[in-house]
């Protein structure tokens, strides 16, 4: 215990240097103007300031990395509150019920909630870090292909959850997500699938393409057309802060919003999405009335925020302690670890402690300048809102536009987001949802890789599924949530033909 | 008439200045911005060194050195852009073994030619690959895993980080040059392949040198051999696999820098000289070596040779394993 006391203060006393705050403040900021603006995500900037780092001690050089990571995190919920847009692919769960209620005059308390959960899921994040991160990564490491297959078909049929509408409706959309994914060239044989002959298409369509064009540009076409409610919505905010009610409400999603995300981020490959998505499920299924959610249920935000921002803490956790990556983004700060000149493993706890805790310090610190940022911030974000629309709605398409074009400088994707809008106003039109679409779409293909590969190790043996012990797990829940989604029904027709 | 002697002139003054020269472009450049097309996402091994050698060169030349990310199509979208820039030395493109040697035989059909469309600068670095095994796998040496593997056809399970990468074709080479039967399977991306390796789902993988030096160093995974014909200062102990039992086995994973057809030869080697300055920089130097590489700055004659003879080796071993992108 005095270990891990004096570790504490060691990286305390590195973190609170006045150099390494600046840094870190630095980091955060930058990180909460990059999530708010679309396209443009933590990995590219990253990226870019990695050779600006190289001078810097690599303490200095880790904290203002992992800041701009965490920071894009909260970033990334304001605009999807505010405007229906996720500036961050993480975000998108927030898009639901954040702007239902941001449509109702509470996007204060809506911002105001999802900057305080995501605070307290830092700090368990980063508790958890400290207390348990060896061991935790080594329980990643028991994820293999049959228990990501059986997790991703959980994910896939607890995406109708997501839906509040026909069952059937839901479903068709997850499949159409599945087609939508399937574009690009297949992992295993190498040949193009759905490209039509367009070279960009090999890699598949992106997921920021798809989301902006369904959730941003849709929501952008249908309220020009209901001009009148729009201005309705816009005149009418409500107070800034949370209400007693609001904060009791949220505080339970907070809690297993937090166990969601901390859990799920240290599986690699899972991502920010999977948690918040996870986090919006179990809420859903847990509230007295499910019938809220969708139109600004205050746990619809708490809960994904918080998932999110303890698995952006979480995910350090396989990197720092084993070397190994669980992200993308996570790959990149290993990048920038060896170019320090420092190789990542169990041997940094130990041969480099100041760097390991004091990241750790950095992190809870960043977390409360996060918030400290965000909370004052709110009003002028609330304030942005009652700008006239016909200003605001070229604003974000233009940033909108420059942040897509940004990720690959590839036209393509900019006409293929427009596109996507016309298809989310369809689907706005005809009553369908584009979340579940978005999960197929985003699961569809990552279930089919593992299901391959599985097939591939078991050299064809499809009860291997069911001999290892997670995998059986999940896919039990998997039967069970499908049971009691259709249960309700079955039911009622059994009524109906018994009244007769 | 005055004022028509001075318009004239002017119009002369301009006429004389859009004149293009070679050598004149040459002895001005660099004037403007100069962009280092990476053809892979932010955040890879060749995305950061690009970053290295962009923020050096930027230093050196004064002018601002911008380096866009055109990620795609197994690098076939940069290339075709590359091709199509104007051959003014604004335009250098950073390349590594998979976007030229491999491409050529990978696709059926390129919009571009792989050598003749493109301009060789110079070769930059070079890093082997390490094959790096499960501790559970009973063997100690390449000789004992060649023999474990032919006892046991089929049953052995080799990563890699995708079709038509370094590390899929290489484990293709040593399949058919010691003629042994192991299943690939693939990845996407190293970062999987090698946490595949760590929990056992696959027994083995020919790794890139940053993650199997981190790990090998922790003792999670087994270093066999790396696959250049001499050592590396980063693994002095590891044999080469041509030390290990395995003549002729080389596979190296090279950066290069190309730029757009016909760009003259001025521009060529003034920038051939300025990175060969850059690269002897001892920061430099480090940031690659932690990379696992080392530094071979050479002529542009050799990267077109190195080009030729890579496309010819890696050509063979595509068409014997059927791997095709398209």
């Amino acid at each position: 215990m005095t270990d891990l006391l004096n570790n504490l203060i060691l990286g305390f006393s590195v973190a609170l240097t006045p150099m390494n705050l600046l840094y870190c403040f630095i980091g955060a900021s930058l990180g909460t103007l990059i999530g708010v603006l679309p396209g443009i995500g933590p990995i590219g900037t990253i990226a870019m300031l990695l050779p600006a780092t190289f001078a810097l001690p690599p303490v200095s050089a880790l904290i203002m990395l992992a800041g701009i990571y965490y920071g894009a995190q909260y970033g990334g919920s304001t605009t999807a509150i505010l405007v229906n847009l996720p500036g961050e692919s993480s975000s998108v769960v927030t898009c639901l019920d954040g702007y239902a209620m941001a449509r109702q005059g509470r996007a204060g308390p809506a911002l105001a909630i999802a900057a305080l959960g995501s605070l307290f899921a830092g700090c368990v994040g980063t508790l958890l870090i400290v207390l348990f991160g060896p061991p935790l990564a080594e329980l990643a490491l028991k994820f293999a292909a049959p228990e990501y297959t059986s997790l991703m078909i959980l994910g896939l049929v607890c995406a109708a959850v997501l839906a509040h509408g026909s069952l059937i409706n839901a479903f068709g959309m997850v499949i159409l997500g599945l087609l939508l994914g399937l574009v690009g060239t297949d992992v295993y044989s190498g040949m193009a699938r759905f490209t039509f002959g367009i070279w960009a298409l090999n890699d598949g369509i992106g997921f920021v393409v798809v989301a902006m064009g369904l959730f941003g540009f849709a929501e952008i076409i249908s309220s020009l057309e209901q001009k009148e409610k729009r201005e309705l919505f816009t005149s009418k905010v409500a107070g800034l802060w949370p209400t007693r009610a609001d904060l009791k409400a949220s505080w339970g999603a907070i809690m297993r919003g937090t166990a969601v995300g901390s859990i799920l981020g240290l599986v690699p490959g899972s991502g920010p999405i999977i948690c918040s998505f996870a986090s919006y499920t179990v809420e859903k299924r847990l509230a007295k009335e499910p019938g809220r959610f969708g139109k600004g249920a205050i746990e619809g935000v708490a809960g994904p925020e918080s998932a999110n921002n303890a698995a952006a803490q979480t995910t350090f956790i396989p990197m720092l302690t084993l070397g190994i990556p669980g992200t993308a983004t996570m790959a990149l700060m290993l990048g920038a670890l060896m170019i320090h000149g420092i190789p990542p493993g169990p041997q940094v706890m130990t041969q480099h402690p100041e760097l390991f805790w004091g990241l750790i310090a950095s992190m809870w610190l960043g977390n409360l300048i996060l918030v400290l940022l965000n909370l004052p911030l709110i009003g002028i974000w609330v304030r942005v809102l009652t700008i006239p629309y016909r200003f605001l709605y070229p604003a974000i398409l233009l940033f909108s536009c420059v942040g897509i074009y940004s990720l690959s400088n590839n036209s393509l994707d900019v006409i293929l987001a427009a596109l996507f809008g016309l298809l989310g106003y369809l689907f706005i039109k005809l009553g369908c949802e584009p979340a579940p679409l978005l999960l197929g779409f985003i699961l569809g293909p990552l279930m089919e890789q593992n299901l391959r590969r599985a097939l591939l190790i078991s050299r064809g043996d499809p009860t291997i599924f069911l001999t290892r012990a997670m995998s059986l797990a999940f896919l039990l829940l998997a039967a069970l949530m499908l049971f009691l989604m259709i249960a309700p029904t079955v039911r009622r027709r059994r009524e109906e033909v018994l009244h007769e | 008439m005055k004022r028509m002697l001075s318009a004239w002139r002017l119009v002369l003054a301009v006429a004389l200045l859009t004149i293009p020269g070679g050598s004149a472009l040459a002895q001005t450049y660099p004037a403007k911005t100069i962009k280092i097309v990476v053809p892979f996402a932010p955040g890879g091994i060749s995305d950061v060194l690009a970053r290295v050698l962009g923020q050096k060169l930027n230093e050196s030349w004064g002018q601002p050195v911008v380096i866009e990310n055109r990620p795609g199509a197994g690098t076939t979208i940069a290339a075709d852009f590359v091709v199509k820039s104007p051959p003014d030395g604004y335009t250098l493109y950073f390349i590594d073994i998979t976007t030229h040697a491999i491409n050529a035989s990978l696709y059926r059909k390129l919009p571009y030619d792989s050598i003749r469309d493109f301009s060789p600068v110079m070769l930059v670095t070079s890093t082997p690959l390490m094959l790096v095994l499960h501790p559970s796998v009973p063997a100690k040496s390449v000789k004992e895993l060649i023999a474990l593997a032919k006892s046991k056809p089929g049953q052995l399970n080799i990563a890699h980080s995708g079709l038509g990468t370094i590390t899929h074709l290489t484990g293709e080479m040593f399949k058919s040059t010691v003629g042994v039967d192991m299943v690939n399977i693939p990845y996407t991306g190293s970062a999987p392949a090698t946490t595949a390796v760590l929990s056992g789902e696959a027994a083995m993988i020919f790794s890139t040198m940053p993650p199997a030096m981190t790990h090998t160093k922790a003792g999670k995974l087994r270093a066999m051999a790396v696959t250049t014909p001499k050592r590396v200062a980063a693994a002095p102990d590891v044999p080469t696999m041509i030390e290990a039992g395995v003549p002729g086995f080389e596979s190296v994973l090279w950066n290069g820098i190309l730029m757009p057809p016909k760009t003259p030869k001025g521009i060529i080697d003034k920038i051939n000289s300025e990175m060969r300055r850059i690269l002897q920089m001892p920061d430099v130097k480090e940031r690659f070596f932690a990379q696992g590489g080392e530094i071979s700055a050479g002529a542009p004659e050799q990267l077109a040779a190195h080009l030729k003879s890579e496309i010819e080796k890696w050509g063979k071993i595509i068409k014997a394993s059927g791997a095709r992108a398209d």
